[in-house]
């Protein structure tokens, strides 16, 4: 019962931040479909991706052959740093705030002088977590649905980007579920934010460099983005390990967060 | 979860102790607090009273001793004995985006018990139905204390643990309170009340313990506390007397030929009543210590 109480006080505290994302993702996604579909704009885009250097292109996560297609374009979005941002403002703030957040603002007592255990403050959190990410991913792929529906492309599918949406969700759950980890460490929302935050960056920029630089390129598994990429599902579909390794750290990172919570001072 | 002790006393800690790192917070304390008594929790900043109540809730765990709650040990008896407790922290912070009412709907979620004593609460603590719609971040720090100590005790809790429950409330909202404090007696539940206001403590507690450098350094009625401690004694004389004659009784705090002011202990009035009538007496006067003396005496 009382996880279901926290789920909606959690809600009420993060709703005001959902909506925004939600839109902008929506709006984004759609707006790449227009994109894609203007042969003005497609053969500027690829005009400008054929001339940029490959440095550029593994920025956006891309395979030049595929990039330059309406396909290609339609992929980029959900590949963007734009994208990324709006699903990693939720997987950081919702954590942060949950756990480290109350602390800090000083109102954990309030809850935890209730009967309520701590298992229930951390999957309180995780619901409103992926509730969030579920959301949002919908709403990205609705902005491809309805940008497909109301200008079809040839060839290209919406529902070719559902294994990638849910990829994008899956991969920032588990950015989230190490975000409830750090949370339950930390004394301060902000200190968790920070630290979430450089994880989430210093992931995206490893698997980067690992991919524009042949000599770290050992090191781009150690870098959630690694089984993130966009084109190869579009084109390939899924990858056993896009799965498997997010949902084994997220289930780690989570196991871990309930121990170190149920046995810490607050 | 270990079964609850109904014998027990609500409240019973044992060789409690607590360390910030190289900071003692609390050391070997030992209490029992009966069932349906105002206990007051007496001390100075830092000496220990929040800690201790944040042990008893198991939002801290001590580092030796044991705390029994409502006839369970607090660190293995799981949370549901917790529905039974209101709290009200010293260091008071709500959301400041929900409003009051939101506030106090979550509050009684998460207690899992009705809040059937809210209503009757906020008409005498005066906080309206408008105050409890607008945001918390409106509110002044009175109206959040009152909104602290509502959400403690709405949900007719069997013991209560208030943790400087009278700050920042003006005289008329602390009168209210006391009555409030005596309600809960009456009913039968148990108040733990941490505070330094001594007046407060004297005016609606049975026991009080005083606490300094997290040890406790006195245990009791609040009457037998004041008898325990030493009476003003004040004598004027319509003649020259040597106050030194005096002084064994007692500690001469004011020594002039006409006027003597001593602290005499309870045991030796009558032996310096007798002495003085045999001096050209022309008043006496003999005043209890207020609690808040008593208190002082301990810490000084």
């Amino acid at each position: 019962m009382s996880v279901g109480v926290l789920v909606r006080h959690h809600v009420r505290l993060h709703r005001a931040a959902l909506l925004p994302l939600a839109a902008g993702l929506a709006l984004f996604e759609w707006l790449m479909t227009f994109v894609a579909g203007e042969p003005a704009v497609s053969r500027f885009l690829s005009e400008a991706l054929r001339a940029a250097p490959p440095q550029f292109l593994a920025l956006l996560n891309q395979d030049l052959l595929v990039g330059v297609s309406a396909q290609g374009i339609v992929g980029v979005g959900y590949a963007h740093p734009f994208a990324l941002l709006m699903m990693a403002v939720w997987a950081v703030r919702v954590p942060s705030g949950a756990l480290a957040g109350e602390i800090g603002r000083g109102t954990m007592d309030l809850v935890a002088a209730r009967p309520v255990g701590r298992g229930a403050q951390v999957a309180a959190a995780l619901v409103v977590l992926l509730g969030g990410l579920l959301l949002l991913t919908i709403a990205a792929w609705l902005g491809t649905l309805v940008g497909l529906t109301m200008r079809p492309l040839a060839g290209v599918s919406a529902w070719r980007y559902l294994p990638v949406a849910a990829t994008l969700c899956l991969v920032f759950a588990c950015f989230g579920a190490i975000g409830i980890l750090v949370s339950s460490l930390a004394r301060e929302g902000g200190v968790a934010i920070a630290w979430l935050s450089g994880l989430l960056a210093g992931s995206y920029v490893l698997d980067y460099v690992a991919r524009v630089w042949p000599r770290l390129a050992a090191l781009r598994p150690a870098s959630l983005f690694r089984y993130y990429e966009p084109q190869r599902l579009v084109t390939a579909g899924f990858r056993g390990g896009d799965v498997v390794v997010p949902v084994a750290v997220g289930a780690a990172a989570l196991v871990l967060a309930l121990a170190v919570f149920a046995r810490r001072d607050l | 979860m270990k079964p609850a002790d109904l014998d027990a006393p609500p409240i019973r800690t044992r060789g409690l102790g607590k360390r910030y790192g190289p900071v003692v917070a609390l050391r070997d304390l030992s209490l029992d607090v009966a069932a349906g008594e105002v206990f007051g929790f007496l001390g100075p900043n830092g000496a220990g009273k929040t800690t201790t109540i944040r042990i008893l809730l198991g939002v801290i765990r001590a580092d030796s001793g044991e705390a029994r709650v409502l006839g369970r040990p607090v660190a293995s008896a799981g949370v549901a004995w917790r529905g039974e407790i209101g709290y009200l922290p010293g260091d008071l912070t709500f959301w400041p985006g929900l409003t009051g009412a939101e506030t106090l709907d979550f509050l009684a979620g998460l207690s899992g018990r009705p809040a059937g004593a809210r209503q009757r609460l906020l008409e005498r603590l005066g906080l309206p139905a408008s105050v409890l719609a607008r945001p918390v971040r409106t509110y002044s720090d009175g109206m959040k204390q009152k909104l602290g100590l509502v959400q403690a005790l709405q949900c007719e809790p069997s013991l209560a643990l208030l943790d400087e429950p009278t700050k920042g409330l003006d005289p008329l909202v602390q009168q209210a309170f006391y009555e409030i404090v005596l309600e809960l007696r009456r009913r039968g539940a148990t108040v733990f009340l941490s505070s330094h206001v001594l007046p407060e403590v004297e005016r609606v507690c049975d026991r009080v313990a005083m606490l300094r450098a997290g040890t406790v350094v006195s245990v009791g009625d609040v009457e037998a506390l004041r008898r325990a401690e030493r009476r003003r004694v004040i004598a004027d004389f319509d003649a020259d007397v040597d106050p030194a004659s005096l002084g064994h009784f007692g500690e001469l705090a004011v020594a002039s030929p006409r006027h003597v002011e001593m602290m005499v202990a309870q045991a030796a009035i009558p032996a310096l009543v007798a002495r003085l009538g045999l001096l050209p007496l022309a008043d006496l006067v003999v005043e209890r210590p207020s609690l808040e003396e008593a208190f002082l005496e301990h810490y000084r």
